[in-house]
């Protein structure tokens, strides 16, 4: 919401009057000065932010140019000589981030979808404080877990836990999709086979994807997983990690719709789930979007997860969505590489982080401007 | 489609709903069952006497008398175990060379296990590191130590196909129908007549300075350092971002000046936290030289930075919760403007605006990349509230990771990062919990 706009004082600005001292306007003048050059301060560190990034990363390209740092993927910033191909980070980065999406956005928009339609306000009161602490725990506590809890469990008992965890997702899924698609089979049928036809229907589609389920559970359960620090174990932390902002922004979202709509298909006819399915989230899918947006800047952002638990190893897998291998993130390499760099100011390995950081950095400015236009053009669409 | 499919349907969507979000309520209880059940364990645990020895040569703490008889009846359970060791290397002497062989390294491998769970023996030097001049401190600990000397463990690799497997085998065997074999049975039977555990409440673990890197003492300093980096950042954040949402709130006319200045607080808010750490090492210490070296200063001021957007935003949302009848009875008493803003709205928006910065201060205290390159170190004294200006601090969520990943004792001191995490989850969650009832509070206040 647009803070200045709501009071409609401010809009129309308050006149002083004609008879106030010479000094009071002075002072009103000056006072208003000094809010707005410290408003302005606070903004300029962006622009700050941006002048001493770039500062220390532009001797990089200068020293080595843009060729290697882009296209190479092999990264030995200590060797002799050293190479910068920081490639396989950047595939790194956006093979994490994507699992972050992957556990983030489901859950957090079915979430979401329950907190603003399905639960009544009071358990909504009870939910939210959930959603906060997950927001509130550092992330270094999260790294802590992710490394001596999670990465342990991968590691011995990894292909249970994946059978267990294929299960817990599929089988719902596929249950409803037999039932749903045996439904659909029986609908062509004359009334007096309908019947029939469902049940053979169901128990022909419900037991090949039994036996497909058993199938795949078999065959994850075989998998050894050799180190438990890898791109799963940071996907699934760092899911976890940037779903209290997917809820809460797709939430706003999804409440912002208003009630005529809702209203209006419930009239219909229509079911919770249809109406929420085809009215509800197309109207407010630009800010599930702004949700997605934010969501990926904290994946990509974080920094201590993923140098805790992602296995730090500068190479793309192989082939490139095994999740199962060890990755190496943007974030991570600045944090643990600064340490040793630190010492050798001046150098292309010093440089070589800033240039990375520059990279995070514009990344990040770019997806704020898009989250920005999309909010404010959805804003605009519902009128508000 | 029949109507109960669609009802089906319906069901199950509202279903998947309630799963997300009781995910996210079992991952909530996932992540804090450990952290919580295993941090308590470095405040409340089962001290062995070795630990009470710790605390009375390193700290001086405990009763004198108490403890010297109780010393001496361990010393006296003990003294068979090294009557023993006695009796067989005499006997180890009395054998012809060849026979003595076999038994010569795992005798010494033996009596490095004993050393690690009761400490070096009576009448021998005092190690140098102090880890090396006590036994194992905590039962938990004693018992992996004394699985150590009852057993020696190997990895067999023999399947080149599969992990390798740990083999654990009986020292005894190695000393079979030797005068040494009584020893096991005997450790085995006397283990807590030699360590005496007792429930231990060790409180001091939050102020006490650490020994040793780590393996003794507390975390006092982190909680120091943390403390001075989160207060510090609220010094310099709360001042700007409350003055920026007044005037954004108040003063600002919508236009292209403000827009511009919004999209940088909401750019600033998505910067990512290590780059903040990277600006602060490139500007507040290489450029502007706020200190010689790291500092919390300079830790403070990139935190500060950090926080900003969220002190503005929560500032600017409860300056604009106060009704506005407030601001208008102000005005038509004939107050000025920047009057209404000083005695009405700020006074009326404050309990939000606290609640706004609790929160933040609870994100500050657990920000980990923009401290490892500006404030933070990884051992260090606590420091002095003067020498914050200029000298850097060990801070929590810094040596979580230090000790977690780069410690050389890392399965060691377990207990110790468990309650460092614990230490700062509590902290940042009391933090959270306080603004999460303050909010109720104000929101309940402002209804009703």
């Amino acid at each position: 919401m647009n803070a200045a706009t709501q009071t409609g004082l401010s809009k129309r600005g308050l006149v002083m009057s004609a008879s106030a001292s010479r000094w009071r306007r002075i002072g009103a003048v000056l006072g208003q000065g000094f809010l707005f050059s410290v408003t302005s301060l606070s903004t300029l560190a962006v622009f700050f932010i941006f002048y001493f990034i770039a500062k220390d990363a532009i001797p990089f390209f200068q020293l080595e140019g843009f060729q290697e740092f882009f296209t190479s993927t092999r990264w030995y910033p200590s060797g002799h000589p050293a190479e910068f191909g920081t490639l396989a980070i950047f595939f790194g980065t956006g093979l994490v981030t994507l699992g972050a999406v992957l556990v983030a956005v489901p859950l957090g928009v079915a979430a979401a979808v329950c907190l603003s339609d399905v639960l009544p306000f009071n358990a909504r009161q009870i939910v939210k404080p959930v959603i906060e602490i997950l927001a509130a725990i550092p992330s270094v506590a999260y790294g802590f877990f992710a490394l001596v809890v999670f990465a342990p469990l991968l590691q011995n008992k990894g292909g249970i836990v994946l059978s267990v965890g294929a299960w817990l997702i599929l089988a719902p899924v596929l249950a409803l999709v037999v039932v749903v698609l045996s439904d659909l089979i029986s609908d062509r049928c004359s009334d007096l086979m309908k019947d029939t036809v469902r049940w053979t229907a169901i128990l022909v589609l419900g037991g090949g994807a039994l036996y497909a389920m058993t199938v795949l559970g078999h065959r994850l359960s075989g998998i050894e997983i050799m180190s438990g620090a890898n791109a799963l174990n940071v996907s699934i932390i760092l899911g976890i990690m940037a779903l209290p902002t997917v809820v809460s922004v797709s939430e706003d979202a999804l409440q912002a719709a208003g009630r005529e709509l809702r209203e209006g298909s419930y009239a219909l006819g229509a079911t919770r789930a249809e109406t929420i399915l085809k009215t509800i989230i197309p109207a407010s899918v630009s800010g599930i979007l702004a949700a997605v947006i934010l969501g990926v800047m904290r994946a990509i952002g974080e920094t201590m997860v993923v140098w805790m638990a992602s296995g730090n190893a500068a190479r793309i897998p192989e082939p490139w969505y095994n999740m199962l291998e060890p990755v190496r993130t943007l974030t991570a390499t600045i944090a643990g590489d600064m340490g040793e760099a630190d010492h050798v100011t001046g150098s292309s390995r010093f440089h070589v982080l800033f240039a990375m950081a520059l990279c995070l950095l514009a990344f990040s400015f770019i997806m704020n401007l898009a989250s920005e236009s999309i909010v404010r053009r959805s804003r605009k669409k519902l009128g508000k | 489609m029949r109507l109960e499919t669609r009802k089906l349907l319906d069901r199950a969507f509202s279903g998947a709903g309630l799963i997300a979000i009781g995910v996210m309520a079992l991952v909530l209880v996932i992540i804090l069952a450990p952290i919580v059940s295993k941090g308590t364990g470095a405040f409340v645990f089962r001290g062995t006497i070795e630990h009470r020895k710790v605390m009375f040569d390193q700290w001086g703490r405990g009763n004198p008398e108490k403890f010297d008889a109780e010393k001496e009846e361990v010393s006296a359970a003990r003294q068979p175990v090294y009557d023993m060791l006695s009796r067989f290397e005499a006997d180890l002497d009395e054998m012809p060379r060849s026979d003595r062989r076999p038994y010569k390294k795992p005798f010494r491998e033996l009596e490095k296990a004993l050393a690690g769970l009761l400490g070096p023996a009576p009448g021998e030097r005092t190690p140098v590191l102090i880890r090396q001049q006590y036994g194992a401190t905590r039962w938990d600990r004693a018992q992996i130590k004394l699985d150590e000397v009852l057993y020696t463990q190997d990895w067999d690799y023999s399947n080149p196909d599969a992990l390798g497997v740990l083999v654990k085998t009986p020292r005894k065997e190695a000393f079979e129908n030797t005068s040494l074999e009584p020893l096991f049975g005997y450790l085995e039977e006397h283990v807590e007549e030699m360590l005496r555990p007792r429930m231990t409440f060790y409180w001091q673990f939050l102020t006490d300075t650490s020994k040793d890197s780590h393996i003794f003492g507390g975390i006092g300093p982190e909680v120091l350092g943390t403390i001075y980096l989160t207060i510090g950042a609220m010094i310099f954040a709360i001042p700007m971002g409350v003055i920026a949402a007044i005037y954004l709130c108040e003063y600002a006319k919508e236009g292209r000046v403000i827009g511009f200045l919004r999209t940088c607080i909401s750019t600033l808010a998505g910067v990512p936290s290590i780059v903040f750490g990277l600006f602060g090492l490139a500007f507040f210490l290489n450029t502007i030289h706020v200190s010689d070296s790291k500092s919390v200063l300079a830790g403070s001021l990139t935190l500060s930075l950090l926080i900003l957007p969220t002190v503005i935003r929560a500032s600017e949302e409860s300056i604009l919760s106060v009704p506005k009848a407030y601001k208008e009875a102000a005005l038509s008493l004939g107050a000025g403007r920047w009057h209404t803003v000083l005695t009405v709205i700020l006074p009326a928006a404050l309990p939000g605006i606290l609640t706004g910065v609790v929160i933040s201060m609870g994100r500050a205290a657990g920000e980990t990349a923009p401290i490892i390159f500006t404030a933070a170190v990884s051992v260090g004294r606590p420091l002095l509230p003067s020498q914050a200006l200029s000298q850097p601090t060990p801070a929590l969520p810094w040596n979580i990771y230090n000790l977690c990943t780069e410690h050389e004792a890392v399965d060691e001191i377990r207990h110790v990062q468990y309650g460092m995490v614990f230490t700062l989850v509590a902290l940042v969650l009391l933090l959270n919990v306080f603004a999460i009832v303050m909010r109720a509070k104000i929101s309940k206040k402002l209804r009703g």
